[in-house]
């Protein structure tokens, strides 16, 4: 590996930890596409700024183009607070406008400025370690990895202090506007740090694929954990690890190193997606799946329960009374019968002491309007599970 | 070339009337699908759509090799409805909210396909260049095949619109009544989404990835302010789309260097203003002035009922009193005086003012409409 190759990977992980820690109070705040606006809108702030000092590093153009992205945020809420339209309708029509000024700007004036879409939109990691910092004459690393590492201490040192009141204003704004938190000025910050750091990370990874930094981690650590510090932590870890795998696929399929990245981030929020526990789509359709044999075999139980008379209880019989078809009907009875609370006599059915003590406490439960008890109360009593 | 040319060039250069005519069509017919969308709260899907289409286009290139525009157009209709159910399964399935689901696919899949899209262009085959107008798209290469493409599409659009109308209508406002009365509300769901999805990338070429959810989006913003009626609203927002697409056209034909689709778009959010300021019932102009209109008219009723519990304690009600009796805090204004004036409530006589028998009627009538009211 050069250092080069080296100095790559460590701004992309650091574009990544920065994006990941706004992102995931994003995430949590439901303000995901806010992220995205402000992604887009910064257009004309860099074109303007860039303008003005010719420099695509310069810390101006990083203000100017931040302030941009408050200045969204701000039409978003305004747009929002004459109720002419929903809150989704005020970001889609503010972001493509500014951007739309901001493309045109790039256009008007293509001939005397080194600056196009693709780039800011896009960046181009593989040319970050060309452009150097000088400090007092020594060679001191690329400019973007000062940037963006300057961007990530200020945004831990504000995380760190005002954990407490992000925490709090995130989950119960109420509480934490009585208890004198302002909620809006947390939100405020939250959003300046998510405009900095979208501004700092564009000309690495480009202003578009840093909404995928800072959503596709969180989204992924947020099906595996309700914790919000662990939630952090592997929203960091996944973004990391993206941005290293991604650089590789990069380098072997010799493509764009952002595109790369953010396509890790889609692979790896798939497999989370699929193959999460408890949250993942595999664990969540077997749940639905054994959820409905298990109301199925309660609407049985209740069945025999309700009828003394042999004829109902006979298992033709109730394979067409309840109507389910022989499968269903089939698994609802082994199940039953697994868990000793029906037992089959010359094929009459009728519930064990178990199997009714089960009924009755579960009717006793939906009466009272406290189905979730049941879920607890299937652990006592199943042996198997549906 | 200015604008006028433009105007006499239209009907006579193939060109200019080939791309005026495309970006009409599709202005009308994604503001008509538009509106869904946004009375669907569906607003920013348009724009993770027109991002997921992106590695469509880039796959399609790859499997055929050719940059024939239907083709590249299908697969990124195909990548467009992967996207939209995946978003949907984001959003069923697990607790992530519709804002993550949304931020996610787009960005993934646009992430996706710039990978591909820069591959692409590594890869040793002439053919390729030109791949990247998907970005910001390209009004100018449109083709009179093209033209034709989104007119069928859009005769099909009004078609099942029409078919589908009263469905689509009862899904919009009341999805668990549809329900209940028997309706597949899955299918209809299904059938607007696509039908948004097709409308998305149609315009992908000629507005790009980047800007086609503002031309969902702007036309039915707009259409919204003017009218609470579903029809209505479709038809101004096909209109709306329809100029917006015509005058963007127009403005960046008789500019040098200046790109379509962005024009298109800021056209369409100056209509976005004008309805939001103007419109009769909904505008913030006319909302400020009702507001207004109304703190003048409490203030004049401040005025005469105070005026009113004075007259109260004399026998004869015409009694005279001081003006000077009268301050601010009643809502006392030598203009609403002067309208009591008018309204022929009072009268006055030099620096003394006294209530009128219709005055005073009116006056003991205020409080009684308002408790009848309350009632």
């Amino acid at each position: 590996m050069s250092s080069a190759q080296i100095e790559i990977q460590l701004i992309a992980s650091l574009v990544a930890i920065a994006c990941a820690i706004p992102g995931t109070f994003l995430v949590l705040r439901k303000m995901a596409m806010i992220s995205d606006a402000i992604s887009h809108s910064i257009l004309p702030g860099i074109v303007l700024g860039f303008f003005i000092t010719q420099d695509l590093n310069s810390p101006l153009l990083i203000f100017l183009a931040a302030l941009t992205g408050i200045v969204t945020v701000v039409l978003v809420e305004q747009i929002q607070k004459t109720g002419l339209v929903k809150e989704d309708t005020a970001i889609g029509l503010v972001f493509p406008a500014l951007f739309s000024i901001g493309v045109i700007l790039i256009a008007k004036n293509a001939n005397d400025v080194h600056l196009d879409v693709d780039a800011v939109l896009l960046g181009e990691l593989a040319f970050a370690p060309f452009d150097r910092m000088l400090l007092f004459g020594v060679d001191a690393g690329p400019k973007s990895l000062w940037i963006i590492g300057t961007i990530l201490i200020i945004t831990l040192i504000l995380l760190f202090m005002f954990f407490k009141e992000l925490k709090l204003s995130t989950f119960d704004s109420g509480l934490a506007a009585s208890l004198g938190f302002s909620p809006v000025v947390v939100h405020y910050g939250l959003m300046t740090v998510s405009s900095v750091t979208t501004v700092g990370a564009f000309d690495a990874v480009g202003a578009i694929l840093v909404v995928a930094l800072m959503v596709a981690p969180a989204a992924a650590a947020y099906l595996l954990t309700s914790d919000l510090k662990k939630m952090l932590l592997l929203a960091i870890l996944f973004g990391i690890f993206s941005a290293i795998s991604g650089y590789w696929v990069a380098h072997w399929l010799d493509a764009s190193i952002a595109g790369s990245i953010t396509s890790m981030l889609g692979v790896l929020f798939l497999v989370v997606y699929l193959f999460a526990p408890n949250k993942g789509l595999i664990a969540v359709i077997y749940r639905e799946k054994q959820q409905r044999i298990e109301v199925s075999l309660l609407t049985f139980l209740l069945h025999l329960k309700n009828h003394v008379e042999l004829e109902e209880r006979h298992v033709n019989h109730l394979n067409e009374h309840i109507n389910w078809q022989n499968l269903r009907s089939k698994i609802v009875l082994d199940l039953a019968l697994k868990n000793n609370m029906i037992e089959i006599d010359n094929n009459i059915v009728s519930l064990t002491e178990k199997g009714d003590l089960f009924t009755s406490q579960a009717i006793d439960y939906i009466i009272t309007n406290e189905d979730t008890q049941i879920e607890d109360m299937k652990a006592d009593f199943f042996l198997f599970r549906g | 070339m200015d604008l006028q040319d433009y105007f006499s060039l239209v009907f006579s250069d193939y060109t200019l009337r080939t791309i005026t005519l495309g970006t009409a069509i599709l202005g009308a017919v994604t503001g008509m699908l538009g509106s869904f969308a946004v009375l669907r709260k569906q607003s920013l899907l348009g724009d993770a759509i027109s991002h997921a289409a992106l590695p469509g286009i880039a796959i399609a290139f790859l499997i055929t090799g050719a940059k024939e525009s239907n083709i590249l157009l299908l697969g990124a209709l195909i990548s467009g409805l992967i996207g939209t159910f995946w978003i949907r399964g984001i959003i069923t399935k697990t607790h992530l909210k519709s804002d993550t689901a949304l931020g996610l696919i787009l960005s993934v899949f646009f992430g996706f396909g710039m990978l591909l899209l820069t591959f692409i262009q590594k890869q040793p085959n002439a053919n390729q260049a030109g791949l990247d107008k998907y970005l910001f798209g390209q009004a100018a290469t449109l083709v009179e095949s093209d033209v034709w493409l989104m007119t069928i599409v859009t005769s099909i659009c009004l078609v099942v619109m029409l078919l589908f109308w009263k469905e689509f209508k009862l899904l919009l406002f009341d999805a668990d009544y549809t329900k209940t009365l028997g309706f597949n509300t899955k299918f209809i769901d299904i059938l607007i989404t696509s039908f948004i999805v097709l409308a998305i990338v149609l315009g992908l070429q000629t507005v790009g990835v980047v800007l086609m959810s503002a031309m969902l989006l702007a036309p039915a913003a707009a259409a919204r302010q003017w009218t609470n009626k579903l029809s209505v609203m479709v038809f101004l927002a096909a209109l709306f789309g329809a100029f917006s697409g015509v005058f963007g056209t127009a403005i960046s034909a008789s500019q040098n260097n200046l790109s379509t689709g962005p024009v298109i778009v800021l056209v369409a959010g100056v209509f976005v203003i004008i309805s939001f300021i103007f419109s009769p019932s909904r505008g913030l102009l006319f909302k400020q002035i009702r507001v207004i209109k109304n703190r003048r008219d409490l203030h004049l009723h401040k005025t005469l009922s105070f005026m009113y519990r004075i007259a109260e304690t004399h026998e004869n009600i015409s009694h005279p009193h001081a003006i000077k009796i009268l301050n601010n805090f009643h809502g006392y204004t030598r203009g609403t005086l002067q309208k009591l004036v008018d309204k022929n409530y009072v009268t006055i006589d030099g620096t003394m003012w006294s209530l009128t028998e219709e005055g005073f009627k009116t006056a003991a009538n205020l409080y009684n409409q308002l408790t009848k009211q309350n009632e």
